[in-house]
């Protein structure tokens, strides 16, 4: 089984992220979610078996109340320890 | 729906914690078996003989408990309670095999090391601290192994840890035994090295895509761990001329109950630690293992009601060891909470090869994963480094030396949560 992983840059609106991350956390396939500083909000890894379920994953995600923009990155290659 | 209910932080130290419980309880064990049996043999044969029947009755017993682990309930075995990742007891994938032999052989060495130097110290609270002394070996491994050099935090903390742990276990006696110090030192901790090193590989390899268990992983490795002490054994039984072959199972018959209890019990710290292996660096592990060294007090006290363990009288004494154990724990957090870790976006300039680039931005030290990635960046890389200077000096000035990238933005986490 192949897996495809992916990266979910996502802004949110001010005052929303609080309740964002508690949706957020709820969601299934997520691997890791990141609150960072700068320019987006949030940095969710997921990991899904076919690009059909990034898809739903993602439609998931921006249904979620307070999530202003979310930008995918689809892993082609990773090196990790 | 799976929600992520627990910071994988969190979990990682109190499964390091119950493992280390876990195990200063089977030391007090340990050490009654082995002041039984040195009423029958000599300190020698002590630490050959409990080492084989330790791994000998210790793989029947953890084969039997992974066994009832295997058992199916509602549709999952029982075993996924305590490692998600465990279905079923399995044979050896052949990529797995190189690194059983050397945890195996690793775990041979630090265990009779670790019986030798019992049979000499019947005190568990004096060679315990000893077993934390690692944490410097790891440290130096992990420097030339996984590209991390130890930044001045660690070295202070594994100082720290270090110096505690002979502080707590000079004390009891208040004298220091050197016989066993060295054999703790060149023996028991270099096996303990190899084992940890080599299960954690084991518990990050990926056989047929899927993770690990760390039950698996730990029944296997009692199962080499007893080819390599026999093999041990018949060396120096052909060469010396000794008997420690037959002893050894005339011993494995005549302690079978205690010895299995022991073993029973300490399957399941190894399942932890092992869990924990996948989840930290070694070195942290280790050093949240080190409370190990708070519990083997009243442990030792307990066990001074049943056989006889020299116990300070004096309060000096035991200000000493207090002050040892303070030393330990205080290393120990800081060890394990300064911690700093961020993304890294990178765009890179047309024309560029990304497989070379993610090879190069790889190659610096503190980088943990790098993805080449399809959308508005090309490559993502998180980082994990002790100090934010670090991250300039060690990241920032070593990025901008590579050819190829055009942009790059840094992006602190703030707080993290990991599904585990």
């Amino acid at each position: 089984m192949t897996m495809i992983k992916a990266y979910i840059l996502i802004k949110t609106r001010v005052g929303k992220l609080e309740s964002v991350l508690k949706d957020a956390k709820k969601i299934e396939n997520v691997e890791s979610i990141s609150v960072v500083t700068g320019d987006v909000d949030l940095i969710i890894k997921v990991g899904v078996s076919k690009l059909e379920d990034l898809m739903k994953l993602t439609d998931e995600i921006q249904l979620i109340d307070g999530v202003k923009q979310t930008t995918t990155h689809v892993i082609e290659k990773e090196i990790s320890l | 729906m799976i929600s992520i209910r627990i910071r994988r932080k969190y979990l990682f130290y109190v499964v390091a914690i119950l493992s280390s419980i876990i195990s200063s309880i089977t030391v007090g064990l340990d050490t009654i078996i082995t002041s039984r049996m040195s009423a029958f043999y000599s300190p020698d044969e002590v630490s050959w003989i409990f080492g084989f029947s330790a791994f000998f009755i210790g793989f029947l017993i953890s084969t039997l408990i992974g066994s009832f682990f295997s058992i199916r309930l509602n549709n999952r075995r029982i075993g996924s309670l305590i490692d998600p990742a465990f279905h079923g007891i399995r044979l050896i994938k052949r990529e797995e095999l190189k690194y059983h032999l050397f945890a195996g052989m690793g775990n041979a060495i630090t265990t009779v090391g670790y019986f030798y130097v019992l049979s000499l110290l019947p005190d568990p609270s004096a060679v315990t601290p000893f077993y934390r002394v690692v944490i410097l070996y790891l440290l130096i491994v992990e420097t030339i192994v996984e590209k991390n050099a130890p930044t001045l935090i660690e070295f202070q903390s594994s100082t720290i840890v270090t110096l505690g742990a002979i502080l707590g276990s000079i004390s009891i006696t208040g004298d220091i035994e050197v016989v066993p110090l060295a054999v703790m030192l060149l023996i028991v901790n270099p096996g303990w090295v190899l084992l940890s090193i080599y299960q954690r590989k084991l518990k990050l390899l990926k056989p047929d895509g899927k993770p690990n268990d760390s039950i698996n992983i730990r029944i296997w490795n009692l199962f080499f761990t007893t080819i390599f002490v026999t093999a041990f054994i018949l060396i120096q039984d052909f060469i010396l001329g000794t008997n420690y072959l037959a002893k050894s199972l005339e011993g494995s018959i005549r302690f079978f109950w205690l010895v299995a209890l022991t073993m029973g019990i300490t399957f399941f710290s190894y399942v932890l630690y092992i869990r924990a292996l996948g989840m930290g660096k070694a070195s942290i592990t280790e050093g949240v293992r080190a409370s190990i060294v708070i519990f083997s007090i009243p442990v030792t006290l307990i066990l001074s009601l049943f056989i006889p363990i020299p116990i300070p009288q004096s309060p000096a004494l035991w200000l000493i060891k207090i002050i040892g154990i303070i030393l330990v724990v205080l290393g120990i957090v800081s060890f394990a909470l300064t911690q700093v870790t961020a993304y890294i976006l990178v765009r890179a300039t047309p024309g560029t090869r990304i497989s070379d680039l993610i090879e190069n931005i790889w190659n610096i030290r503190g980088v943990e994963s790098v993805a080449a990635v399809a959308g508005k960046y090309d490559i993502i890389a998180k980082v994990r480094i002790r100090t934010l200077i670090k991250g300039y000096e060690r990241i920032i000035r070593r990025l901008e030396s590579i050819p190829g990238i055009s942009y790059f933005e840094w992006k602190s986490v703030l707080k993290e949560w990991e599904n585990v």
